[in-house]
């Protein structure tokens, strides 16, 4: 024990308060292998740290799961839907560009997937006391694929890009009071101060790879960045044809040391479907998303390897508070114990999915707080409520997008409302129709009493949090409004020790647990599909590929 | 241009032309409909207000929607096809691509299905009321209903999944000659000429069959001539007249009806150009794509009637009044 507390001494030497009371948790025994890594990281300790921290207590040192065997070499032909338009690392908003914009580039921190921050540009970060200030130490020894030596002051400029509003970024509402223009510094050539509009636990997230945009250009970027595509990542770019797809060859210096592969072919296709027969046929190797509704072929056959990630991504069924049948809480609540969710899961995912419960805490988060009880079907009380409502049922309509298992889902909830007399009709519509122009009035999505809308995987739930559901949010198609919420909420954001975090986050589920503005039924897996003789693809589950240590055959 | 044809031909020029506008016109009105905006589709509904008015703002895209009409309209008499909202760049290019794509592929699917049609059709019609006709006119018609794209798939999966015998993807490797694209655009062709064999087939059997049993036909052999110059001067003159309206007019729909083809085949033509230039609200791409398709129907439709009109000769005296 002794030699323990020496070690873990040494260890703690020139941390800062929050980086050395993460150290103590996992100490004490209140935090597990997972949730220390997870924490640590996002404190800003370093991988080795972390490491040499688990050994003295006796956690296995980080595995080895990357470490693969196949033979160097080769090209790699990964199948894709075709991005929806230019490639600009400011204003891609879609899985399938970000997967191009990845190839080539690298952020400062790499959120990996079991959401451990992994260091990518940057080698550590911290916050100051009150996590309003973030300062994050940078590699010196990176080089755009021109040549050039990157320093803070690309850092600076790639990130301040994104933060300005005059520059259609799809970064903007990431940063919402969380990072303005102006707040980015450079304190030395390998150092960046990052100054928030609020304290903020999580930032580092908003810097990782979850903020697909975040990739590090040179200073002087000036748009098409199509022609040259020049960032820092593992491969460069040999030839892009839009709508057609997207040639790389490795980079032989990068910093992170030379990709396996020697070629990333990327082809664009315009569905889901022709991709999977693209695989069947041997045409593609890898399958970037693969739906289980869409896919049934792929899953328990030989000459397909799935690769199944857990995520946070996630259907979210609003119902109006404000007004309308579904005012009072009490029929919110019925209407969500109508649903069998273990054989919705069963059903529409083949089970691979995680079971929700009303809130965005999904069970992948860390904070999330699992001694919340899982609400389960259960007629017999929502009919109970529906009647302390004063209610003995009524006709709605249930509006939703003709995308992947929403029209099954829909009508699957259209019968389980049935069985407590609400009659609902079904208004299923392209995906430009329902979100319509994405302001209250001019959205079904927003307009709509009773509803439902796809969410994507985040590293943090942040977003979940406070769009759809903060009652300033700008995605609340519930009209949530709830002062208690808000509190929880902004307590949540800024907390920047994991006690503190999940305190608030059992609080805000048990509260969203009883109030019942959005029902989430589950959070689903993401799919990869690739051939079997590929090994070393990571995916992530916003749609990454990481494909440096990849092969084939 | 003094001659009865030539009016014929500028007449029909000029009222294309009139058609090709008021096609525009319904684009530029069913574009407002659309619900949401340029800046809109392309940052997602996700992106903050101010990013997606930058970005229309950058575009030219905030704009009220008659000048950005007027503006096209003002290019397009320039020969300039107007910008991409989606991809930042002239449309010309993209549009000249496709086009040039789905040509080839309408292309090959012609070059198949004509033939095969047209010769069934006339060997049933010699056959008439024979077996041999009964099954050729069940095969066909049983082929017409298969929609593309349960044949497609079916193709595919014998094709290029168990057999490996054709490549399923309809792009070829950049540089690849003329034989490695035919080899490239058979399968992707046949779901169409599955659709299309029974309805030349068809029409080539009728109009065979009414033509054997004309008084012409009756006098020609009558007088003496040989059966093969019966067949080719004076059955098949006649016959194919109706065939050659359909092929034209069947021309234009696979120009531009392919996007399930497009889709499943991944070929970038321009069903597939037009698709996606609508879900991103791209006006001056949609504008072209359409225009480049209605244009194509247009052309498509006046080489028939030329034909029609040169292997007719009373419609060539109508002409001549």
């Amino acid at each position: 024990m002794f030699r323990t507390i020496s070690n873990l001494a040494a260890l703690r030497f020139g941390r800062t308060d929050v980086q050395n009371h993460v150290i103590d948790e996992l100490l004490a025994g209140r935090l597990d292998r997972r949730s220390f890594l997870r924490h640590g990281s996002r404190v800003g300790l370093s991988m080795a740290l972390m490491a040499a921290a688990m050994k003295t207590v006796g956690f296995d040192p980080i595995g080895s799961a990357l470490a693969q065997s196949g033979t160097p070499g080769g090209t790699i032909r990964v199948a894709l839907i075709a991005p929806s338009g230019i490639i600009d690392p400011v204003t891609v908003a879609d899985q399938y560009g970000l997967l191009v914009l990845q190839q080539v580039g690298d952020f400062l921190v790499l959120d990996g997937p079991d959401l451990v921050l992994q260091p990518m540009l940057a080698t550590e970060w911290s916050p100051n006391d009150d996590g309003t200030v973030w300062t994050f130490k940078l590699r010196d020894d990176v080089k755009f694929h021109d040549g050039r030596t990157m320093t803070a002051d690309d850092v600076v400029a790639s990130i301040e890009r994104l933060a300005d509003p005059d520059n259609g970024s799809n970064a903007l509402s990431a940063f919402k009071g969380v990072l303005s223009k102006g707040g980015t510094k450079k304190v030395d050539d390998h150092t960046v101060a990052f100054h928030l509009d609020a304290p903020n636990g999580n930032f580092p997230y908003y810097l990782s790879s979850d903020n697909y945009n975040a990739i590090i250009l040179p200073a002087d970027y000036a748009g098409n960045f199509e022609a040259e595509m020049n960032a820092t990542g593992p491969f460069k770019l040999e030839k892009y044809t839009p709508k057609v797809g997207a040639t790389f060859v490795k980079n032989p210096d990068y910093w992170g040391g030379e990709p396996k592969l020697d070629r990333v072919e990327l082809s664009f296709y315009a569905d889901q479907q022709p991709q999977v027969l693209a695989l069947l046929g041997g045409q593609v190797d890898v399958v970037q998303q693969v739906t289980v509704q869409g896919s049934q072929s792929l899953f328990n056959n030989p000459a397909v390897k799935i690769l199944e990630l857990r995520s946070n991504a996630h259907r979210q069924i609003h119902m109006k508070c404000q007004s309308g049948p579904f005012a009072d809480k009490r029929v919110r609540q019925a209407m969500a114990l109508t649903l069998d969710r273990p054989r919705l899961i069963q059903g529409l995912f083949r089970g691979m999915a995680d079971i929700g419960n009303d809130s965005p805490f999904a069970p992948v988060f860390p904070s999330t707080d699992p001694t919340v009880e899982q609400r389960a079907k259960n007629i017999e009380k929502a009919k109970q409520l529906m009647a302390e409502a004063g209610t003995s049922g009524f006709d709605t309509t249930f509006t939703t997008m003709s995308i992947q298992e929403l029209p099954a889902l829909a009508s699957l909830i259209k019968n389980a409302a049935a069985e407590i007399g609400i009659n609902v009709t079904l208004k299923i519509e392209d995906p430009g129709a329902y979100y319509g122009s994405a302001v209250p009035g001019k959205s079904d999505w927003l307009d709509s009493e009773f509803g439902m809308t796809d969410y994507g995987h985040r590293g943090i739930p942040n977003v979940f949090l406070t769009a759809p559901l903060k009652s300033d949010g700008t995605w609340n198609g519930a009209n949530f409004q709830n002062a208690e919420y808000d509190k929880l909420v902004e307590a949540y954001v800024a907390a920047l020790d994991l006690d503190a975090q999940k305190d608030a986050a059992g609080k805000i589920q048990r509260l969203l647990l009883d109030e019942t503005p959005i029902i989430f039924p589950y959070f689903y897996n993401w799919l990869t599909a690739t051939a079997p003789n590929v090994a070393g693809v990571q995916p992530t589950a916003m749609g990454q590929l990481f494909l440096k240590d990849a092969t084939v055959g | 241009m003094g001659s009865p044809f030539g009016r014929f031909l500028l007449r029909r020029l000029g009222l294309s032309l009139l058609t090709l506008w008021l096609v525009s016109v319904v684009v530029f009105l069913g574009a407002q409909v659309l619900p949401g905006d340029p800046g809109r589709a392309v940052l997602g509904p996700l992106a903050d207000a101010r990013a997606v008015a930058a970005l229309n703002k950058e575009l030219g895209a905030d704009r009220p929607p008659v000048e950005v009409y007027v503006s096209w309209v003002g290019g397009m008499l320039q020969g300039d096809l107007g910008q991409s909202y989606a991809y930042r760049s002239p449309v010309a290019p993209f549009v000249g691509d496709a086009l040039l794509k789905s040509l080839k592929l309408v292309g090959v699917i012609f070059l198949i299905v004509v033939p095969l049609g047209v010769g069934a059709g006339v060997i049933a019609a010699l056959n008439a009321g024979k077996p041999l006709d009964r099954v050729l006119s069940v095969a066909s018609l049983s082929l017409t209903v298969i929609p593309e794209f349960v044949s497609a798939i079916a193709l595919i999966l014998v094709f290029a999944v168990i057999l490996r015998w054709l490549p399923l993807s309809a792009s070829w490797p950049a540089g690849a000659g003329p034989l490695v694209q035919l080899e490239h655009l058979i399968l992707p062709a046949l779901p169409l000429v599955v659709v299309l064999f029974g309805y030349i087939a068809r029409m080539a059997r009728a109009g065979t069959v009414e033509a054997l049993s004309s008084d012409y036909t009756r006098t020609a052999i009558l007088k003496g001539l040989p059966w093969r110059t019966v067949l080719t001067r004076h059955v098949l003159r006649n016959a194919l007249v109706p065939t050659i309206t359909v092929i034209a007019a069947q021309t234009g729909y696979a120009l531009g009806g392919l996007v399930v083809v497009e889709t499943l085949f991944r070929y970038q033509g321009i069903g597939n150009l037009v698709l996606s230039a609508a879900k991103a609200k791209d006006f001056a791409m949609l504008q072209a794509g359409i225009l480049t398709i209605g244009a194509f129907f247009i052309v498509a439709t006046l080489i028939a009637d030329c034909i029609t009109v040169m292997l007719n000769p009373r419609l060539r005296a109508e002409l001549g009044r």
